[in-house]
């Protein structure tokens, strides 16, 4: 399954940011120094679960500005709507690719939250994955959470 | 050619507009779900509809088949942009009055070619 999440992730990069991802060893940061933003998306039916996407406030204006070709100077509240639309389409190309050899599962709307210093806490019953990844040397991570068996 | 672009995604619809800048088309107008979508149908003649799928208000199955029902449009292409690409998902669509399907990530030549084929059918 993470292959899945991973070659999601790298396609929506190649696709529709412009902008290729590499994989790197080891866990992102712990989101602490300066503000994050994470962007969830929920999926429900033959498995029950969570896609985030997380990365820095300063990468998520670079995958804004190259997704709708604006200067990042330019933008003036696109980031949530954008980086939302990323996990989107993420947690979307997973589920496909999961769909093509299991039932499909629905995907919920994005949440998108922007802050610093925050952590999200999870029941101890979900396991949970984090594929970190750099961005034109910016740190960005996708992470699988699931529930149940 | 005149397109109407109906997605609740502010970020989505821009990209659209951007590829369909980058095929020489100029002309886009926008809603952000599916009745602001019949709305502007009413009065704006549109060559070809893009829509999502998932929206708030009036999703983009049932904004077709409002398209469909009604007698000005009924016979307008609708392309349908979305994530869903499962089997049942493209049926669904299909029976709904779709005339093509483009699942995201997208690229410009994908576009390009659904539009071809949506305003040949």
């Amino acid at each position: 399954m993470l292959t899945a999440l991973k070659s999601s992730t790298e396609e929506v990069f190649e696709t529709m940011v412009f902008k290729p991802l590499v994989e790197t060893p080891g866990a992102p940061g712990d989101g602490s120094g300066g503000t994050h933003v994470v962007a969830a998306v929920a999926f429900a039916g033959h498995r029950c679960g969570m896609v985030t996407f997380t990365s820095s406030l300063t990468a998520a204006k670079a995958i804004t500005g190259a997704m709708l070709g604006m200067p990042e100077g330019d933008l003036a509240g696109e980031v949530p709507d954008a980086i939302g639309e990323v996990a989107n389409m993420i947690a979307g190309t997973f589920r496909n690719k999961l769909a093509a050899v299991e039932p499909a599962s629905a995907i919920s709307v994005p949440a998108v939250t922007i802050g610093s210093d925050f952590h999200t806490q999870y029941g101890s019953h979900v396991r949970r994955a984090i594929c970190p990844f750099e961005m034109d040397g910016l740190p960005v991570a996708v992470e699988l959470i699931l529930t149940g068996e | 050619m005149r397109f109407l672009i109906v997605d609740d995604s502010s970020t989505m619809r821009r990209i659209i507009i951007n590829t369909l800048a980058k095929l020489g088309y100029n002309e886009c107008h926008e809603a952000a779900n599916g009745r602001e979508g019949v709305e502007r149908l009413a009065n704006t003649p549109v060559d070809l509809v893009i829509t999502d799928w998932n929206m708030p208000e009036m999703s983009g199955i049932d904004f077709i088949k409002a398209v469909r029902s009604n007698e000005a449009t009924k016979s307008l292409p609708v392309l349908m942009v979305t994530t869903n690409a499962a089997e049942d998902d493209i049926v669904e669509a299909m029976k709904a009055g779709v005339n093509n399907y483009v699942v995201k990530p997208f690229t410009p030549d994908t576009i390009k070619e659904k539009i071809q084929a949506a305003v040949k059918a």
